[in-house]
Parts: structure tokens; sequence; C-alpha cells
């Protein structure tokens, strides 16, 4: 299991990364959604090798527990997330609002950052 | 009663208490004391650290590693000190600048709510509430950016937001990789568990990660370019607080990560942030040089320090991480004030548009000689504040023979000098016929007042540098003393004590 997740996280984050990278603030949202959904995956992997294991409810049994904590760090991480995804849902809307476009280069095109108007 | 939980509680029940009711001067009476109230708490956490050592909170009696923790130490502090300073006086300075008719209903609470999440980073005992606390932190900080901005300033804040989420990220990646190597999210005891592991790559890995990760938010190069285009779009009594404060938590906790948490051998890490210090320095100050504005001059100063202080965590010595507590104390009041004053002379001025400004000399001297103590403290003139940090960053590079690094710094100083002349020169010295200054408004007096406070602080750290530095020294001791920090972190007794 560890070597599939471990590729999935890599190509999570590579996606990720291609995407905040593009000019569409649609695709550079989708971008954000996947990069914090990869690094809750990384989190989740930390618990090690689930195979064999029984799921962390606590008993009288022998058989050894899966590590409960990573996902109690993710269910943190997922609930921040999706707060800060939210914000930035808002946020490019109102600069699509402003500036009556939805690419990056675009906007930036005409700045001039030395003076303040 | 343990204090520990005092500078969370506070501005975290005076947040949600102001959410209520509409803006008035009650609510500033609220928001006015609630600030006093927590900078005499830290103050008390102050003398009770220095004194008689680190105050450990165990969360819910559940005894460290398995419960969680606040440990605040002399270095924690100074720094919850220096958060209620700056936020005092940020609202001080609001409350005299604009009248309660105009006050955006949620500046209060949001305000409260930052200063919460900065509180947190500085009290926290572990990495995963350190990365709450950054979170609380930001997503306030995104609200109060966004809360009054027209449409130029959002889009100078989307990059703001974008850089951070990016940090967000790796910051819990980070987190992540640190507990699947040690097993373990508490300072303490990832401290005793990292000892002796330096050599090991997947530690190295880890220190990087998390040298990317603050280098984000303390504004290191090449991570800052989201910084000086996002605070010139604040209002200066936020820029101030923002200024001053939410860079230096990534300085803080490089400090206290490298310091007390990962093991010091780290020889590569250590010489990577002396070089990312010495290359911000001077790209910052000449980023300065370049803008005409006065909030885009001072926000690419903040950079510029930042190097310095980092600078000095990268030298890896007892004395320079003294220097570097010291540079943050004198740094904090200094950047404050003088975006304080910026905003003084922006408010007589009508614009803080260099170009534009002008003959404030002649009108409100006193306004000149407060920017001339404190950009002269900035630049590092003796006796003022800023001297002393950078004399004795100085001293240990050259103990250590780095004298490029310390080259860099004395032409970055130098640079500092000249851009901070630039205000002089177009805001105070111009006599142009053609700067408006309206000083009809009696507000810009009280305003005048709150810098001057500040000032007097910032002169008092500079003529007591040897008392300062005493309080710096013992605290950099307390960072670098991974053995006692553990032993009073996991010595405290609680339930669930770990055999």
């Amino acid at each position: 299991m560890q070597v599939e997740t471990a590729i999935l996280t890599g190509v999570l984050f590579a996606a990720a990364t291609y995407l905040i990278l593009q000019h569409s603030f649609v695709k550079i949202l989708f971008g954000f959604v996947i990069l914090s959904n990869a690094a809750n995956l990384l989190v989740l992997s930390m618990s090690g090798r689930p195979d064999g294991k029984a799921p962390p409810i606590v008993e009288d049994s022998a058989v050894a527990m899966v590590d409960p904590l990573p996902q109690a760090l993710i269910l943190t991480a997922i609930v921040i997330g999706f707060g800060v995804v939210s914000y930035l849902v808002f946020l490019l809307y109102r600069l699509f609002l402003d500036q009556r476009t939805t690419n990056a280069a675009e906007m930036y095109a005409d700045t001039d950052d030395s003076v303040r108007e | 009663m343990n204090w520990a939980v005092a500078p969370l509680l506070l501005p975290l029940l005076t947040a949600l208490g102001l959410l209520f009711g509409r803006p008035g001067v009650g609510r500033r009476w609220v928001a006015g004391l609630s600030a006093t109230l927590q900078l005499g708490v830290a103050l008390y956490l102050l003398g009770r650290t220095y004194f008689q050592g680190m105050v450990v909170l165990l969360l819910g009696g559940w005894a460290a590693p398995a419960g969680i923790v606040l440990a605040v130490d002399t270095f924690s502090a100074i720094m919850l000190c220096l958060a209620a300073l700056i936020s005092l006086a940020c609202l001080l300075y609001g409350f005299a600048e604009s009248p309660v008719s105009i006050e955006h209903p949620l500046r209060l609470p949001l305000l409260q709510f930052l200063v919460m999440g900065i509180n947190l980073c500085f009290c926290t005992g572990d990495l995963f509430n350190l990365y709450v606390g950054f979170e609380v932190m930001l997503i306030a900080s995104y609200a109060l950016l966004t809360l009054e901005a027209d449409d130029w300033d959002i889009k100078q804040a989307y990059p703001y937001v974008a850089i951070n989420l990016v940090g967000s990220a790796l910051f819990l990646s980070a987190a992540g990789l640190a507990y699947g190597i040690f097993g373990t999210l508490n300072f303490a005891d990832l401290a005793m568990r990292a000892a002796g592991m330096g050599d090991d790559p997947r530690v190295q890995t880890l220190a990087m990660l998390l040298l990317v990760v603050f280098g984000i938010k303390a504004g290191l190069f090449p991570l800052y370019y989201w910084l000086p285009n996002s605070y010139p779009t604040l209002p200066f009594p936020l820029a101030a607080l923002y200024a001053g404060m939410l860079t230096k938590v990534g300085v803080y906790v490089l400090a206290r990560i490298f310091g007390t948490v990962l093991p010091h051998d780290l020889h590569f890490a250590h010489h990577v942030l002396a070089v990312l210090a010495g290359l911000t320095m001077v790209i910052a100050v000449l980023g300065a040089l370049s803008r005409q504005f006065i909030r885009g001059i001072l926000s690419f100063h903040i950079l510029s320090q930042i190097g310095f202080m980092v600078l000095a965590v990268g030298l890896f010595t007892p004395l320079s991480f003294a220097a570097a507590i010291f540079y943050i104390i004198h740094h904090i009041v200094v950047k404050a004030s003088l975006f304080l004053i910026g905003g003084v002379a922006a408010t007589l001025n009508g614009t803080d548009n260099l170009a534009r400004g002008g003959r404030l000399w002649g009108l409100t001297p006193w306004l000149g000689i407060l920017f001339l103590a404190q950009a002269l403290s900035l630049a590092g003139l003796p006796p003022l504040s800023g001297f002393w940090g950078k004399y004795v960053i100085l001293v240990v590079g050259l103990e250590q023979g780095r004298y490029i690094l310390v080259g860099a710094a004395l032409v970055a100083s130098l640079l500092t000098l000249m851009s901070m002349l630039k205000i002089w020169n177009a805001t105070f010295w111009s006599e142009a016929p053609d700067a408006v200054v309206n000083m009809d408004n009696s507000r810009w007096k009280r305003m005048t007042w709150v810098v001057g406070g500040l000032t007097i602080i910032s002169l008092g750290i500079g003529l007591g540098a040897e008392g300062v530095m005493q309080v710096a020294q013992k605290a950099a001791g307390q960072v670098l003393d991974q053995q006692g920090y553990a032993a009073a972190v996991l010595g405290a007794t609680g339930k669930g004590n770990l055999p």
C-alpha cells in the first residue's frame, strides 16, 4: 500500500503545481484544492502500513492498531483547508467582478508597482 | 492559575465579544482595555519566565508528549510583550485616525483574532498547534487585508493569499513528515528523539522543508515577492501591525525550530540560512530604493531587516541568537512606529506619494524629529537601538570569518540610510510649492502622541541596551538549551505520564 500512496501523493502534488501555474482562475482554484488534499494524503500515509492492523478502536485485542493520530491531524487540516478554499473562491470571484477577466496574466499585465495612486 | 493560557484567552474572548454590537465608543474601550490587559499579562509572564524559568501548561491536565502543551519561555514572553505593545499602539492610533462613524464593524474583532493567532504561535509547544496558530493568524490577516480594499488592493492581495496557501500546504506536509520520522510532534520530545540525527538525510530534508515554509512567512529571498506589494494596500495602523509582527512570527519560529527542536549540527541548513539572509538584506534594500511612496519603501525595509535577524540565526552561536532577539525587539518597535509616522505624514499631505508630499519639517518639526530618530535607528547609528543589534551580529560574523556577509550587512545599512533620506527629503525637507498640507483637523496631533510613545520606548531600548541585551542573552540561552526545555516540558506532571 505504501508505494501506491507515495506515487499518488507525488502525482497529486505535480498536478496541483501544474494547475496553480496556469493563467485561468478556475484552474488555479482547483490547483489549491488538489494541493491541500495532497498534503492531507501525505499526512495520512504517515500512519504506516495499515496491512494486517486493526482499526483504532480500543479493545483488548492482540492485533496491532493503526496509528490514529494522523487521522486526527488531517481532520483538523481538512476543516482549515475548507475554510481557506472557500475564502479563495470569494477572492477570485471578487477579482473577476472587478477586472472582468479570469486570466491572471492579463490582469497583472499593466501594473506599475513602484507608485501607489 | 496558570497564566500561559491568558495570552490566548484574552484576545479570543475579546474578539467574540466584539462581534456583537455596533461600532461605537464602548467597543473601542473594550478593545483598548483588553489590549492593555494583554500587555500586563505579557509583562508578568516575562518577569516570571526571566526569574523563575519556563511556564508550562498541560491542556486538560494530560502530560506531554501525549497531551498538548503550551510552553512559554523568556523568548516567547518577549514576543508576547511586543505583540501586545504593538497591537495596543495600533489600536490607539487607529482610534485617533478615524472617527467611530467610518470604522468597519469587523476590524476590531479581526484584529483580536489576528493577535490570538500570533500569540498561539509564540506559546505553543508542538508543531501541529504551530500550524493551527499560523492558520488562525493567516485567515485573520487575509480577512483584514481585503476588508476595506478597493479593486487595486484586491489585485495585490491575491499573491499574498496564494503564496501563503502554498506555504500552509508545505507546512502541513512537513508536520506529517516530522511525525513519520520521529513519531511525535511535541517540540520537547522531537528535540530528544532528533538529538544526534543531524547526519540523517531525512532530518536534513525536513530542516530544508521547514526553512522554506518559515522563509515564506518571514519573507526571505527568493520567497518574499508577495510582501512588498500587498502590505502597502493596508491602512497605516494595520500595516504597522503587519509590518511589526507577522514576518517576525516567521523569524521567531525559525529561531525556535532550529534552536530548540532540530539538532544543532545541521551545518548545511544554517549556512543556507545565512547566505539567503545576506542576499535578502541587499536585494530588498535595492527594492526599497526603487519605490516612490512611503509604504512601499517601508515594506521593502521589513525584508531587508529580516535579513539581519535571519543572518544572526544562521550564524548559530549563543551570542548571535541573543543578537537576533535584541534585533527583533528593536525592529518591531521601530518598524511599527515608522509606518505610523508615515501615516501621520500621509494624513497631513493627503497622500503618501513622495512626488506630491512635502514641507512638513517647517510645519511640524516634532514629527520630523521622531522620524529622524527612528530612521537613523533603522539604519543603525549609535547610540540608537538599531546599532547594538547590528554591532553584535557583525562581531559574531567577523569572529567566524564570514567577511562577505559582514560586507553585505554594511552595504545594506548604508543603502537603508539612503532610502530613509529619500523619504526625509521628499516629505519633510522638500519645499515643493504644490504640496498640500492640511493641518485643520487636529487628529494628527493625537496620532503623533502614540508614535511619540513608541519612539520613547525605542530610545529606551537604545540607551538601556545593556539591560535589554542581558534579557536577550538569557532568552537565547533558554532557546538553545534543548535539555532544559525538554526537562521542563516532559517533566511537568499530569495525567498519563509515560514511564
